[in-house]
């Protein structure tokens, strides 16, 4: 296959056009069954009660916040070494998605503290880490449009991007690094001690959530190729 | 304070989020649209 094709904006945009609406399709698909699983067939938590069912949100809001992350800081070093337009679209075209989701990680987190360890908030090196990586994702999308040369955007919030991604192993350890409030990580390449309804809920919503974000990936993409190529003969074509 | 409001709160606010992505989805492709627009008008003046 030649990759190359479908890095030219013109290829994409009519492919991002074809794959979005299928995206979308099964990330309701996926939701609707992971909401059933979650919210209907597990177990209520001996523990904590129902208050537990929030981690059908929580987790795969917080695996997705640093997945985006790790991707969108792919697409901003693949722009930064090769200069290709398109990676640097995409990069642009994560963001959003990435903070929307690091926002919900940290939301329904709180609303998940308050009942189980009595505070909304604590300055937990998990919880400041996520809150961090949040504070990166609005960095990268101000810089990105702090400049009225697009290309110029491009680069700065790619470096930003980079610099960032040390945050990422910060999240990940920090709670075997630090004593932290927050839990440690449940669910292993190892193995997982969770109910199977518990875990295949979860693992439900976490591919909704990932189909959606790919969907609104490609979306958002072709609003961005068809600004940037509003002059091009293609584009006003269409 | 029961857990529903926890659990409503989360779901809620999710639901929202998600809700105002999928506007601003398509607000930027209606400013795409427009500026397009705004580009044929220039091009048809000169």
């Amino acid at each position: 296959m030649n990759w190359s094709y479908f890095a030219s904006p013109s290829t994409f945009y009519g492919l991002a056009g074809r794959l979005a609406p299928w995206f979308f399709g099964l990330a309701a698909m996926l939701a609707v069954a992971g909401l059933y699983v979650g919210l209907a067939m597990a177990p209520t938590d001996a523990q904590q009660g129902e208050v537990y069912r929030i981690i059908f949100i929580h987790v795969p809001a917080a695996w997705m916040s640093m997945f985006l992350y790790l991707v969108m800081a792919v697409y901003a070093g693949v722009s930064l070494a090769f200069n290709t337009r398109l990676a640097a679209m995409m990069a642009r075209s994560l963001a959003p998605t990435g903070a929307m989701f690091t926002f919900v990680a940290l939301w329904t987190g709180a609303f998940w503290g308050r009942p189980t360890w009595g505070t909304y908030w604590a300055w937990d090196a998990r919880m400041v880490s996520e809150l961090v990586l949040l504070f990166l994702y609005f960095g990268f999308i101000a810089l990105a449009n702090a400049f009225e040369d697009p290309r110029r955007g491009d680069r700065a919030a790619a470096l930003l991007a980079l610099i960032g991604l040390v945050n990422l192993p910060i999240i990940y350890f920090s709670v075997h690094w630090w004593n932290t409030l927050h839990q440690g990580s449940t669910v292993k390449l190892t193995g997982t001690s969770m109910h199977v309804a518990m875990l295949t809920g979860m693992l439900l919503m976490v591919f909704a959530f990932w189909t959606y974000s790919i969907g609104a990936a490609l979306t958002r993409v072709r609003s961005i190729i068809l600004e940037r190529e509003r002059r091009t003969r293609w584009v006003r074509a269409l | 304070m029961n857990h529903g409001f926890y659990l409503w709160m989360s779901y809620g606010a999710t639901a929202i989020a998600i809700a105002i992505e999928i506007a601003t989805l398509a607000a930027g492709r209606a400013r795409a649209r427009r500026l397009i627009e705004e580009e044929r008008d220039l091009e048809a003046q000169d």
